[in-house]
């Protein structure tokens, strides 16, 4: 059972930041962070669906690491779903067509190891 | 012009820069905040559950968490409209180091040798991604 709450936060939450991430790329650079700037970057997030989605998916993630939590310990939790961290990365290149260069995995594998270690 | 250029250079390395500080900090502290407010709590089945949510909504902590974490959303979406997926989530996976020492310095937590050699690894993971464009892909994508 908990390998299937794994999966459903890995997936999840991999999704949820794709989407947010793609979504809020066609909004542009934020320049101004005065009020009415502040307005427009929350209207635009409130509005625009493929970050909607995001969120929500990532509410998603939030709810099944809380199940996967009441069935199993954080030491397993936290390892498992850092595995989310290599499946973004690889996802990123054709979906938000991000150039991930070798020294970029290398820090992502290296997070993804340190956060599973810092568990244990 | 290149003054002009250094200048807004300068800047935008600025405003990355206290982003993933907002980033890390609202995140690391927002949790922390809910772990005190449910500490706080008395058990789900122990107590009717009209008295649990009451108890749940009268705890300062959780709406400081909940604002907390509501701010780190906020500030990682705006990341994402100039810097890459890839670029943000590695470098703001420094508030797992932020998590071991609060354990340790402010709970008295026991660290393992493991849990000091993880936020090595990570630390040098956060450098070597740090230094590396923060944007690849295009702006506004839309094949």
């Amino acid at each position: 059972m908990k390998w299937i709450w794994v999966i459903v936060v890995v997936v999840s939450s991999t999704f949820g930041d794709l989407l947010a991430a793609r979504g809020m790329a066609e909004h542009g650079e934020i320049e101004s962070f005065k009020m009415r700037g502040l307005a427009r970057i929350l209207r635009f997030i409130a509005t625009h669906k493929v970050v909607l989605a995001g969120i929500g998916s990532n509410a998603v993630a939030f709810v099944s690491l809380l199940a996967l939590l009441s069935v199993a310990p954080l030491s397993f939790a936290v390892p498992a779903t850092a595995l989310s961290y290599i499946l973004k990365t690889v996802l990123a290149g054709p979906m938000l067509r991000e150039h991930v260069t070798a020294r970029r995995w290398m820090g992502v594998v290296l997070v993804s190891i340190g956060i599973a270690l810092v568990a244990v | 012009m290149s003054t002009n250029t250094a200048a807004a250079t300068g800047t935008f390395h600025l405003k990355n820069r206290i982003f993933i500080t907002l980033v890390v900090l609202t995140n690391t502290f927002g949790n922390l905040c809910l772990a005190i407010a449910m500490r706080n709590m008395p058990g789900l089945g122990a107590v009717p559950f009209g008295s649990y949510l009451e108890a749940l909504f009268s705890n300062p902590w959780l709406y400081l968490g909940v604002a907390l974490l509501a701010s780190w959303m906020i500030s990682t979406l705006s990341m994402y409209t100039w810097a890459d997926l890839t670029y943000i989530l590695p470098v703001t996976a420094s508030g797992y180091i932020i998590t071991a020492l609060l354990g340790k310095f402010i709970l008295n937590e026991q660290e393992s040798v493991f849990r000091w050699a993880g936020v090595v690894v990570i630390a040098c993971g956060v450098m070597l991604v740090a230094e590396t464009p923060e944007r690849t892909s295009p702006m506004g994508v839309e094949e």
